[in-house]
């Protein structure tokens, strides 16, 4: 029975970040969703509730802004409602928060090993083979997610308490190789920038690039107002660039 | 004034299969260095496809859609496919085109995170956690209807809307307008840029080297705080310098396998070692 749960309980977590990524339908990513859904597959819907409702109060506002790492909050819920049934809600909440803190480490190892996506596509987008292309995205783009969910859930049920304990108490001693994670995904996203404006006009126009830069950097503006404020400055540059065609 | 309209290339039926192909898969592939790029080109492919026979025409339509993009996924994305599905069809180039993701994706992640996470889904999950902490089912059932009917809605209002608009904005403008129009977007999408690109790089100094001196004769230890010395000369200054360092490693012909292959190495050593933070 044991391996039956941790089958459709690490589904359950794959389904969650299948959702966010996609559909959007459930929000089962959200602790309170995925505790119900947990606390529905083993029976002990009340369990679910109290799991999931305490999770999401410590997490609400609390979401992936601009491609962040947020503690892993659904997989805590479904562990935490999981063993809170057999060992009570303070075990349950207790087994949780360091399972939601842990996995996060592979929430950022999994979304920089994506880029075998982006490269993938590009070689579909030179062959001009957009089936190819489809069956990638279709069948394969979301596994990485969902299996650094579904694996850990899995293995954790099905190998129990003591497996938890022993795994966080590794990631722990080796403090570095979170630190080294987590770096590397602040600095990627450099490379995205630095191929978008290989295609851009930046050596015909820096200047603008500069004032963006200024207006976040030093007036710390937010985006929004860069953006109105940009509207503006290209509305003038063209009001003196075309004045003379306009008489 | 003339009141032609732009020629319709496209039926409802292409339409909604993008729409469907984003709302299916438009995060999966999601990664550090292009964010959402894939999801974007799943989306709107069908659309190139039709719009481009040619197929080296295609072929750089498809590529350039790969570009870097990142935006908020319920109130952004399905605006932004909208409107590019109008230029596209309207015949437009793919610097405008592109000129219009750039410029709107910064501006519409933050109206969107804003809007969707901090205040819709904030409010709702209190009250559904409130709910369910009291014993009742109806707390998450709640939340999933208040999710999954007006998330649906809002997407499909945004991309209808601004494929409209698209059409009407593009049917208004004479042939002479286009190169203003792209050079418009591009100018607005530079400046974004300029201000998006520090927003999401993080790479800061953590090491902060004690330096202990016998200052008559007592010993004092000083901790150097490297990055508040580098904030003081230059704000986001590593951000900045490894932004331009993979975009001069791109322009001497680098492929950005190998360029990722170098902030690895440089991000995961400093993130070991304790340099970086």
């Amino acid at each position: 029975m044991t391996i039956v749960y941790a089958i459709v309980l690490a589904a359950l977590a794959y389904y969650a970040w299948y959702d966010i990524l996609g559909p959007n339908f459930t929000l089962a990513f959200r602790p309170l969703i995925s505790g119900f859904f947990a606390g529905l597959i083993i029976g002990d819907v009340q369990m679910g509730l109290l799991i999931g409702g305490t999770l999401e109060l410590m997490a609400l506002g609390v979401y992936t802004y601009g491609g962040a790492t947020i503690p892993e909050y659904s997989v805590g819920a479904i562990l935490g409602t999981y063993f809170g049934k057999s060992q009570g809600f303070e075990v349950g909440l207790a087994l949780a928060i360091p399972a939601a803190l842990l996995l996060t480490q592979l929430d950022v190892l999994n979304r920089f090993l994506n880029f075998v996506f982006v490269h993938r596509a590009d070689a579909y987008a030179e062959a001009g083979d957009s089936r190819g292309f489809d069956r990638m995205m279709v069948v394969f783009s979301h596994m990485i997610w969902g299996f650094t969910r579904a694996i850990p859930v899995f293995l954790a049920v099905a190998f129990g308490e003591p497996a938890v304990t022993a795994v966080t108490t590794f990631f722990n001693n080796n403090a570095w190789i979170n630190q080294g994670i987590s770096v590397v995904g602040g600095i990627l996203p450099a490379l995205g920038f630095a191929m978008l404006l290989k295609i851009m006009p930046i050596q015909k126009y820096p200047a603008f690039l500069l004032l963006g830069f200024v207006m976040y950097a030093y007036l710390k503006m937010p985006l929004v107002g860069i953006a109105i404020a940009a509207v503006a400055i290209t509305l003038v540059f063209q009001q003196i660039k075309y004045r003379t065609a306009e008489g | 004034m003339t009141t032609e309209t732009v020629e319709r290339k496209l039926t409802r039926a292409d339409l909604m299969r993008a729409f469907w192909r984003y709302v299916f898969l438009f995060q999966c592939g999601w990664n550090y260095e292009r964010m959402q790029s894939v999801g974007y080109a799943y989306s709107i492919l069908p659309i190139l496809k039709k719009l481009h026979p040619d197929p080296e025409e295609f072929k750089e339509a498809f590529l350039t859609n790969l570009n870097f993009f990142n935006t908020n996924p319920v109130v952004g994305a399905p605006l932004i496919i909208g409107a590019h599905i109008a230029l596209e069809e309207a015949g437009a180039a793919l610097e405008t085109t592109e000129g219009l993701k750039v410029g709107l994706m910064g501006p519409m992640a933050g109206v969107g995170d804003t809007l969707v996470w901090a205040l819709y889904n904030s409010v709702i999950f209190s009250i559904g956690a409130s709910m369910a902490l009291g014993g009742s089912v109806l707390g998450p059932i709640l939340v999933i209807l208040l999710v999954f009917f007006p998330y649906l809605a809002v997407r499909y209002w945004q991309f209808t809307w601004a494929y409209q608009q698209g059409s009407n904005l593009v049917a208004s403008l004479g042939g002479g307008l286009i190169a203003r129009v792209t050079e418009f977007a591009t100018m607005v999408g530079l400046v974004v840029v300029g201000g998006f690109a520090p927003s999401i790089v993080r790479m800061a100094i953590a090491w902060k080297p004690a330096i202990t001196t016998t200052v008559q004769g007592q010993a004092a230890t000083t901790t150097i705080d490297i990055q508040q010395q580098l904030d003081a000369i230059l704000p986001f200054m590593l951000p900045v310098l490894i932004t331009a360092l993979a975009y001069w490693l791109l322009r001497r012909g680098w492929s950005p396998v190998a360029v990722l292959g170098v902030l690895f190495v440089i991000g995961f050593i400093g993130g070991a070692i304790g340099l970086l933070g």
